[in-house]
């Protein structure tokens, strides 16, 4: 970096330049801007906080009910009613602390994450084929890996603001609800469950959203594969279930084998998983990893032969 | 040396038509000789590149050392494929192309390059400051750092005082003067500007054009591609000219039509006694014929229109034969030496690029 001085006319910068690891942070960051300038995304991220906000108020709720009905039946416009049938309805959600807790939040979270990963795709990555403004990126000294990792920082952080975040929150929440110091201490492997959830979320869906984003590049078409793979595939996969009675047939659900693979994480017991028969976890673990592979190898392959070509 | 065509002038023939383009190779411009054996600073070797069943560059050698060296060609001869490749954007299907002895496609070997590129497709979200702040980023600056070369670059390209407003509100002229700032954050030995002129007021145009000389002038190479070929001369007479793949000549206007042996160069020339003159001239080994033409409007004598071989040769024995014969010229002007004229030649047809 020679006469900057006499470029620029400013004494010379003595120092070194950071490498492209850190230009992948600085793109990250720059991206994540640019996708809060939306106002779309503020509706989502505020469907999102909802959802966080009623679990998290239902999971208090259901222990206060606990805590302050002294009785077993409790008279309701004059009908007795046993108190625990009051909070039946949330029985599904297992809003008790417990790795179900956690799984059916990220389960729950996985509807709006979808569609802000689609939009994401297609403004991050999409736009930058779409309208050609890859080679003002690709100009500066980073690799494609670099950029295709800022990317991924940039929509990692959308994945785990959405899923991972929030279930922390519960889970310090749901020590606060129960004896803090027994919860805690004997929930740390939930804890680590949840970090791990995060992290195969943060993987696989970066990795796809990425590959999606450099096949189709639109906004349109990118939403219209993403719920064919997120909500028709499930419909699909359950269909052949029952008609098949292989559980099997659930691995071409990839958010379900998500949340196979982040419940394993949790340790949950296979067979409380709900809708069963579920495959079994290192089935959903292969799926998931194949899906992982197959972006890399689509990915690999578009950027060695990567042609920017107005 | 600036620029150097390294295999020696190959014809370039099997174009269909009725002209067959060749490698027209001027003899290296005179300079100080490289002081040490650093590599060159763009090295093109045996490049070429296809784009499916269509060949875009063809056995492309090309050495690029200093100074401003301006591409030009016909649309789709291959210019910005070129660019791209010397800046690592694509990778040559066949051959190596190099930085300083880098491969263009290893992210260090952009370290020594700034791209400014003919699309403008910025995020209109972000301000001028906020885009070149951001590539500065890009580049492994620190914030503060950053910073600082942003309101740096900006001043040299006048956008100081307009940085702050969204790049969607940008007229075309500031959108390239934000595209060149961007290419010059990092103080690169290489400049590849593709069409930076394009959408440019006169007066910004000769702004830009007083910055690349300056650039020049700083011991930066420019490496130029336009279609505004009168803009180009003035910056520069080294040119690489390409055509349908290849490249047709290298090197300066004059040298490059010092070799057209096939266009005889004509000049004109205002004389006293015409005739006289054309009888002499007529004598001297360049010189294929003279016409002599009717007086312009608003003269009064005849005007010479001579067809000579070898202009640098023709431009000596025409000085000799002045100074022996104690001629007034009153008028002498080349008709085609002029970058859209040695186009003409050498692409056929007009010249227009």
């Amino acid at each position: 970096m020679a006469q900057t001085d006499t470029l620029l006319r400013y004494r010379p910068w003595r120092g070194v330049p950071q490498g492209p690891w850190q230009a992948a942070v600085a793109l990250a960051r720059v991206s994540l801007k640019l996708l809060i300038r939306r106002r779309l995304m503020w509706g989502l991220f505020a469907l999102a906080l909802l959802v966080f906000f009623f679990f998290f108020y239902a999971q208090y709720l259901v222990v206060w009910i606990e805590n302050q009905l002294a009785t077993d039946t409790i008279r309701f416009a004059g009908v007795p009613v046993n108190a625990k049938n009051l909070t039946r309805f949330l029985d599904r959600l297992s809003l008790n602390g417990t790795e179900h807790t956690f799984g059916n939040f990220i389960w729950y979270q996985g509807y709006v994450l979808v569609i802000v990963l689609a939009l994401a795709g297609s403004v991050l990555i999409g736009n930058d084929f779409f309208h050609g403004s890859l080679p003002f990126y690709l100009s500066k000294p980073i690799g494609r890996w670099h950029y295709l990792l800022g990317k991924s920082l940039a929509v990692g952080v959308l994945i785990n603001l959405l899923t991972t975040v929030p279930a922390m929150v519960l889970w310090v929440q749901a020590g606060l609800l129960y004896d803090w110091q027994t919860y805690y201490f004997n929930n740390l492997s939930l804890l680590l469950g949840i970090i791990g959830y995060g992290l195969v979320l943060t993987v696989t869906l970066s990795v796809l959203v990425m590959a999606t984003a450099v096949w189709l590049r639109r906004t349109v078409p990118l939403a219209m594969v993403w719920m064919g793979l997120f909500a028709l595939l499930p419909m699909l996969a359950g269909w052949l279930v029952d008609a098949t009675k292989d559980e099997r047939w659930r691995l071409i659900d990839l958010w379900n084998n998500l949340y196979l693979c982040g419940l394993s994480c949790l340790q949950t017991d296979h067979a409380t998983i709900r809708p069963a028969p579920q495959p079994d976890f290192g089935l959903a673990w292969i799926a998931v990893g194949l899906v992982v592979v197959v972006c890399l190898a689509y990915l690999r392959r578009r950027i060695q032969a990567v042609e920017i070509v107005a | 040396m600036n620029v150097e065509q390294r295999t020696p002038g190959v014809p370039v023939g099997g174009f269909p038509g009725r002209w067959e383009p060749r490698a027209v190779v001027a003899p290296p411009r005179e300079g100080p000789a490289p002081l040490s054996s650093e590599p060159p600073l763009l090295l093109f070797e045996q490049v070429s590149k296809w784009y499916g069943p269509v060949l875009a560059l063809n056995q492309i050698t090309l050495e690029l050392t200093g100074g401003i060296t301006g591409l030009v060609g016909a649309n789709g001869a291959g210019k910005s494929t070129l660019l791209r490749m010397a800046n690592g954007q694509i990778q040559p299907t066949m051959g190596r192309v190099t930085i300083r002895g880098v491969d263009a496609w290893d992210w260090r070997a952009r370290r020594l390059v700034g791209y400014c590129p003919d699309v403008d497709a910025f995020y209109e979200d972000l301000s001028g400051r906020r885009f070149v702040w951001t590539m500065a980023r890009l580049c492994g600056y620190t914030r503060r750092e950053a910073t600082r070369r942003t309101q740096a670059v900006l001043e040299r390209v006048g956008m100081a005082t307009r940085a702050d407003r969204k790049l969607r509100g940008y007229s075309k002229g500031m959108r390239q003067r934000i595209k060149l700032a961007q290419a010059l954050l990092h103080d690169p030995e290489l400049l590849i500007l593709d069409e930076p002129l394009s959408g440019i007021d006169p007066i910004g145009r000769q702004e830009l054009l007083e910055l690349f000389q300056s650039l020049a002038a700083q011991g930066k190479c420019l490496l130029i591609s336009s279609h505004e070929l009168e803009a180009l001369e003035k910056l520069t007479n080294h040119v690489v000219i390409m055509a349908r793949g290849r490249i047709a000549a290298v090197g300066t206007l004059p040298q490059i039509r010092d070799l057209l042996d096939d266009y005889p160069l004509s000049v004109r020339i205002d004389v006293a006694q015409p005739r006289q003159v054309a009888r002499l001239l007529l004598h001297l080994p360049e010189v294929l014929a003279v016409d002599v033409s009717p007086p312009l409007p608003h003269e009064t004598s005849e005007t010479l229109v001579v067809k000579a071989t070898h202009p640098q040769r023709f431009y000596q024995q025409f000085g000799h034969l002045v100074v022996e014969h104690g001629l007034n010229i009153r008028r002498f002007e080349p008709l085609d030496e002029s970058a859209h004229a040695i186009l003409g030649y050498l692409l056929g047809g007009s010249g227009k690029t």
